[in-house]
């Protein structure tokens, strides 16, 4: 009985073994592992490389095959980097821009797209933030403009406009303190919201009143001391903003938020699908944060954050980077970037943008913005920690302030 | 004899050879990583002695946390057994509902703490107001997740909601198997409840007493996932225990592997060394029948 099945089993292989090979001669069959930390836009991207796979099999006679991975953006990392380092990487994968490229550079796991396709089409600013070594080394997936959200139909009722100072904000707090509104929203249950307020006003300094800033911290002569003006937004911030920040995460804060409970939110636009699923209806305003008094400090902070990147060590590389290429294809790329909500950031790009997306181009183009510069590893998970334990009180500023000095030095320390 | 020790050895094999490959192969990966400074990304990584060891001195986030995990095991090691043995000796006095209770006690074990941290989570920011407003009990309206000084409450509660009834099992196990004329004897000696508990139970059940330290000073030593999912370790590290800060320490901040692991093997020897002292004392004080 069990050899009968294992004829037959052996059979049936044979059979369908060499069918494949008599029917498809000419076409030649190619697998491409592609890593995507996007779980959430696991069907858009799957039905954008079936578009691919047929591209190639009618122009190249090719058959791709594409092994889509796509864990959780908490584990994505850890799974990567053990991908990476125990030689078995896939031949495409996402990485952040700013946090990731250089480390991956350094350790060889990056090729240079220089001569890539999409390099001629993609916005010069935005090319910059995948650049490193002088050699563009992703492909940029979503770049952002962001500051803070504010709600405008509440800005409206009181006659509010965003604030351009730390005093005007003042005044806009008291306003909506005065009406009974809470002025922010906080959600600090997940430390990297509350590190977003140190993210943009460290920005606004470093970009005007403190250029030397990164350089001095990196010389060991500079200290989060020398920038302490953020902690006034930051205490505002804090004092003015909603109750149980510790138990509310990103999803409840946006569904708060989509709700009317605050009137703004230290929170970038990634946020915006989450918010309008909540109140579809919501009038969604997006403004640089003041800083100081100085308005030369309220500024956009442009990014890039998700890119993606290929593998030197890919069999296939130049399939790789046809797919990479493909991504902002002329034909199908602006359905892509529409449906996934991404914003523009290449010449084939021609859907309609939202309302707070051209909101913050406003202020990029009286040149209120600055190009997100990369912290040393480790500093940005340090500012979080220390931000939420600020606010719990369990350290003061000038224990923050010398935490976070630490992680920095003992970075710099790590990279020589 | 001899034959039939082999058979038993060969029967360990295959548990062996998983454990070996899962658990002994990386254990002893990890302790060379402690002397290397790998970042777990670079293909290549260097030697480096003992200095991330001699880091770990100085390690003050580090330290905080091994005190933290301390206050933590030393609760948990009384609470844990102390409610273990009361439901124990309680339930095995009824005459009635044993095993309805028995399994209600024992229910939150099946449960990942994971998820018992969800459950948890929802009971202290959402049932804990709504309470507080009902019946006036202010301090139900406290912070149970946000603020240090009662999430420490927080993470006891729900560990010992998910692990007593484990210990309890044990417990119930070892006065089952105490000889009822034993207990009727001191009975009859004219000794009260308390008496025979502290001079007729307690001697026949040390052994699992001493079972029951063991189990929750390994256990508690290495606590993850209820700090994970109720605190995540915070408000920033104010809640974080070594387990975690190991943890964050191998993957996010600067993703130094080696650092992390020889904080882990540091853990290791601490527990070894607790339970070791621990069985030593207590094997001593055990009687046998």
């Amino acid at each position: 009985m069990k050899k009968l099945f294992m004829v037959l089993l052996i059979a049936v292989m044979a059979t369908t073994l060499s069918g494949c090979k008599n029917n498809d001669d000419d076409i030649r069959e190619i697998e491409l592992n592609v890593f995507m930390s996007f779980p959430r836009f696991q069907e858009q991207f799957e039905e954008y490389f079936e578009l691919f796979s047929e591209k190639m099999l009618e122009e190249e006679n090719i058959r791709v095959i594409i092994n889509l991975e796509m864990p959780s953006s908490d584990t994505a990392q850890q799974l990567l980097q053990a991908r990476l380092s125990s030689g078995d990487a896939p031949d495409i994968y996402t990485l952040h821009a700013i946090a990731d490229i250089p480390s991956y550079y350094e350790a060889g796991y990056l090729l240079d797209l220089s001569d890539a396709e999409f390099v001629d089409s993609v916005y010069a600013s935005v090319l910059e933030s995948v650049t490193y070594d002088e050699k563009v080394l992703a492909l940029p997936l979503e770049s952002l403009a962001w500051g803070y959200l504010y709600n405008k139909d509440m800005f409206a009722e009181y006659g509010l406009t965003p604030p351009e100072t730390l005093s005007e904000m003042e005044a806009v707090v008291a306003t909506l303190n005065a009406n009974g509104e809470t002025a922010f929203e906080l959600a600090f249950q997940e430390s990297w919201i509350p590190q977003l307020m140190m993210a943009l006003s460290l920005g606004g300094m470093i970009n005007s009143e403190e250029p030397n800033f990164v350089e001095n911290m990196n010389a060991g002569t500079g200290s989060y001391g020398d920038i302490d003006e953020v902690f006034g937004i930051i205490d505002l911030i804090m004092e003015n903003g909603t109750d149980r920040p510790f138990e509310t995460g990103g999803a409840a804060g946006s569904a708060a938020f989509a709700n009317g409970e605050a009137a703004m939110w230290v929170q970038g636009p990634w946020m915006s699908g989450s918010i309008l699923e909540v109140n579809p209806d919501m009038n969604i305003g997006l403004a640089p944060l003041p800083i100081t008094n100085n308005a030369d400090t309220t500024m956009i902070n442009l990014s890039t954050s998700t890119s993606l990147g290929v593998s030197p060590s890919s069999e296939n590389k130049d399939i790789a980077i046809k797919l990479v290429n493909f991504i902002l294809d002329a034909e199908h790329s602006s359905a892509l970037f529409e449906e996934l909500k991404f914003n523009p950031l290449s010449s084939v790009h021609t859907y309609e943008t939202f309302p707070w997306v051209d909101e913050a181009m406003s202020y990029v183009a009286l040149g209120k913005a600055y190009l997100e510069s990369a912290l040393p590893n480790g500093v940005t998970d340090e500012t979080a920690a220390m931000l939420q334990e600020y606010y719990a009180g369990t350290k003061t500023k000038q224990e923050v302030i010398d935490a976070i000095d630490a992680a920095w030095a003992s970075a710099v320390a790590l990279q020589n | 004899m001899r034959n039939s020790n082999k058979v038993l050895i060969l029967f360990c094999l295959p548990a062996f050879l998983l454990y070996s490959i899962f658990v002994l192969y990386p254990a002893l990966g990890g302790f060379w990583y402690s002397l290397t400074n790998w970042n777990g990304l670079n293909p290549t990584y260097d030697y480096v002695g003992l200095s991330n060891y001699l880091e770990l001195l100085d390690d003050k986030v580090f330290i905080t946390s091994l005190l933290f995990t301390a206050k933590y095991v030393l609760y948990m090691v009384v609470l844990q057994n102390v409610i273990a043995l009361t439901l124990a000796i309680i339930i095995e006095s009824l005459s009635k509902g044993k095993k309805v209770l028995r399994t209600i006690f024992f229910f939150p074990n099946m449960i990942s703490m994971i998820v018992g941290g969800f459950i948890w989570m929802f009971i202290f920011t959402k049932v804990f107001p709504q309470l507080a407003e009902m019946f006036g009990i202010a301090i139900l309206n406290e912070s149970w997740i946000g603020n240090p000084e009662y999430s420490f409450y927080s993470i006891l509660i729900l560990s010992l909601w998910g692990s007593v009834g484990y210990l309890m099992i044990i417990y119930i196990a070892a006065l089952q198997s105490i000889p009822g004329q034993l207990i009727e004897a001191a009975k009859i000696d004219g000794a009260n409840k308390l008496q025979t508990i502290w001079h007729v139970v307690r001697p026949l059940i040390i052994n699992s007493i001493t079972i029951g330290i063991f189990v929750s000073l390994s256990t508690s030593f290495k606590v993850f996932d209820q700090v994970y999912s109720l605190t995540g370790g915070g408000p920033g590290r104010a809640t974080q225990v070594v387990s975690m800060n190991i943890y964050m320490e191998a993957f996010a901040y600067q993703s130094r592997y080696g650092y992390a692991s020889a904080k882990a093997i540091i853990l290791f020897v601490t527990i070894l060394l607790i339970t070791g002292v621990q069985l030593f004392v207590m094997k001593r004080k055990e009687v046998e029948m």
